[in-house]
């Protein structure tokens, strides 16, 4: 008898479903891309360079520029992998029934949750290089340890992935995003130590900042380019280890419903 | 021959109080068209889905479904691969071109390089896309759009089509290419299964019909078999043309009479009597010829194929 040949194997699934956001975004690069590689810099370029100039002495042990540019190249991470899975998902899923057409090839919804997080969490490891490189280039940025950023820009990627899979699962009309990006994200990038250190905050907001995910990753990241590492670092990876299968779990369940009814 | 490709028993799937599907049984034979014949909101699209796992029917009733000897609640990887959907939306992915689109499926297969470009080819050729190849999906037509989306279903060389509503937008030309290519695909092995509310997609394909309504059976056959349900001949009077004297002369005659709010109908087997009845008529006001599924629907239920829910 005939040995039937059977589905491909789950590596190369997430792989089909990573290839076609690749290629679907590769198609557009330059206008996907490009502003938000930008954005970082610009922000960078103003605020550092601008404030830096006021700014005397030292924040945890980093000229201002410095302190600040290792900051975002978390945020840049942060902003690429909510869009993509936010807006991103809730268009595929509503508009262009993307996920349908998928649905009908050999893979489950499940290897579709997954590939679209690895796929955000590429490109929070693709977007903290680049900015990384621009940085290092301009010799604002040294430490060899750095090298490790886009490691940590992978994790921040995915954390972000599955908080807006999460987000998106309770969203029935588009609009309803902004509440996601201006009630959270934006906080975030204010008290997550990226602008200012999160030892100067008050004993009561210290405990939300550490509440956040981006505080941990901007802390990783720091700690590298210092080239010092402390205890706590632990307690950061412990917070994203958590955070990545609790909320990717309620995620998966609930985006699960939407795309099988 | 003769193996039962799909096996659907007694399965319903509830939406809050909606029955969508309701008990609903059928066997499907291996290298056989088989329909699903109903209204919108009858119930087609959503046993489609359950049969590739895109819904899941409720457990609470005794329901079953076996496609090639798996179950979709378990084994829903296992039937996509040995199947090709065509859903009813074209969801393309409208960002890449219609080549594209095919290599980005071909790679769910596990199929790459050499063998997806000539199977691409292959593919594109028999669906008439050829020229069209670098083409956006935005460029194409219903009909282009409908036939990139039935190439993409057969990347794996598939041995079960699932079409949902096939043809439903599409002109009458294209309609002809598209049932030509599916027949073309029975005869070399491949079982179809469709949804249709076009009576004459049924007639014309396949080899079993299932009509339905609100979720359940109606009637179930080969479309000729089916037929033998209901008188041969009818005359269709647009209301409001019956001349009243006619009426009386049709209640002895034996002939059945079907009113609804815009057409009567006169339902009879001998051709003779309604030629009687329509040389009483205006010739422009009566349409007389063979009787259809869409009359078998109408004689069960009470409604027409086409009604609005």
């Amino acid at each position: 008898m005939k040995k039937t040949p059977t589905y491909p194997p789950l590596y190369k699934r997430l792989c089909g479903v990573w290839r076609r956001h690749f290629a679907v975004y590769t198609k557009n690069l330059y206008s996907n891309a490009f502003p938000p590689f930008m954005e970082p810099l610009i922000f960078l370029a103003a605020v550092g360079l601008g404030i830096g100039k006021f700014i005397a002495g030292t924040v945890e042990g980093f000229q201002y520029l410095e302190f600040l540019a290792t900051g975002l190249l978390m945020t840049s991470a942060m902003y690429t992998s909510a869009f993509e899975c936010s807006y991103g998902t809730f268009i595929r899923l509503e508009f262009d029934k993307v996920y349908d057409g998928m649905l009908a090839a050999p893979v489950t919804a499940e290897n579709l949750i997954t590939g679209e997080i690895i796929w955000a969490g590429t490109k929070g490891l693709f977007f903290s290089f680049a900015v990384l490189a621009v940085m290092a280039a301009f010799g604002i940025i040294t430490s060899p340890y750095s090298a490790f950023t886009p490691i940590i820009g992978f994790a921040t990627g995915i954390m972000f992935a599955v908080l807006s899979l999460l987000v998106t699962s309770y969203v029935k009309n588009i609009n309803h995003f902004n509440f996601y990006f201006t009630g959270l994200l934006s906080p975030m990038f204010f008290f997550s130590g990226v602008i200012f250190s999160v030892g100067d905050l008050p004993q009561s907001l210290r405990a939300v900042s550490e509440a956040l995910p981006l505080t941990h990753t901007v802390r990783i990241v720091r700690m590298c380019c210092a080239g010092k590492m402390s205890p706590i670092i632990m307690w950061d990876f412990a917070y994203i280890a958590i955070f990545t299968v609790i909320v990717g779990w309620l995620a998966m369940h609930r985006l699960r419903k939407r795309l099988v009814n | 021959m003769g193996d039962k490709v799909i096996t659907v028993e007694n399965v319903s799937k509830r939406y809050g109080s909606i029955h969508a599907v309701d008990g609903l049984s059928f066997e499907v034979s291996a290298s056989t068209c088989f329909a699903l014949l109903g209204p919108n909101g009858a119930g087609k699209t959503t046993m489609m889905k359950m049969i590739y796992g895109k819904a899941e029917r409720d457990s609470a009733s005794s329901g079953k479904i076996n496609v090639f000897g798996f179950d979709p609640a378990n084994d829903e990887l296992s039937i996509k691969y040995l199947s090709g959907v065509v859903p009813q939306d074209n969801n393309l992915d409208e960002e890449l071109n219609v080549e594209e689109n095919l290599k980005v499926y071909s790679r769910f297969y596990d199929i790459t390089g050499r063998k997806a470009q000539d199977r691409i080819t292959f593919l594109l050729d028999f669906l008439e896309l050829s020229e069209r190849k670098k083409a956006a999906i935005r460029e194409l037509s219903g009909g282009m759009k409908r036939r990139l989306v039935i190439a993409r279903a057969l990347i794996n060389e598939p041995r079960l089509l699932i079409l949902d509503e096939p043809t439903t937008g599409l002109d009458p030309q294209v309609r002809h290419v598209i049932w030509e290519k599916l027949r073309h695909l029975k005869q070399g092995g491949t079982t179809l299964l469709l949804t249709t509310h076009y009576m004459e997609e049924a007639s014309q394909l396949c080899d079993s019909v299932l009509i339905m309504n609100k979720g359940a059976r109606v009637i179930e056959g080969h479309p000729s078999d089916l037929l033998k349900n209901i008188e041969k001949y009818v005359i269709e009077i647009p209301n409001g043309k019956m001349p009243d004297g006619i009426r009386g002369s049709i209640d002895s005659t034996g002939i059945r009479i079907d009113e609804t709010m815009e057409m009567t109908r006169l339902f009879s087997n001998d051709m003779d009597k309604l030629k009687l009845i329509a040389d009483m008529l205006d010739r422009k006001e009566y349409y007389m010829r063979q009787s259809n599924l869409e009359d078998i629907f109408l004689k069960t239920t009470g409604r027409k194929l086409n009604e609005q829910q």
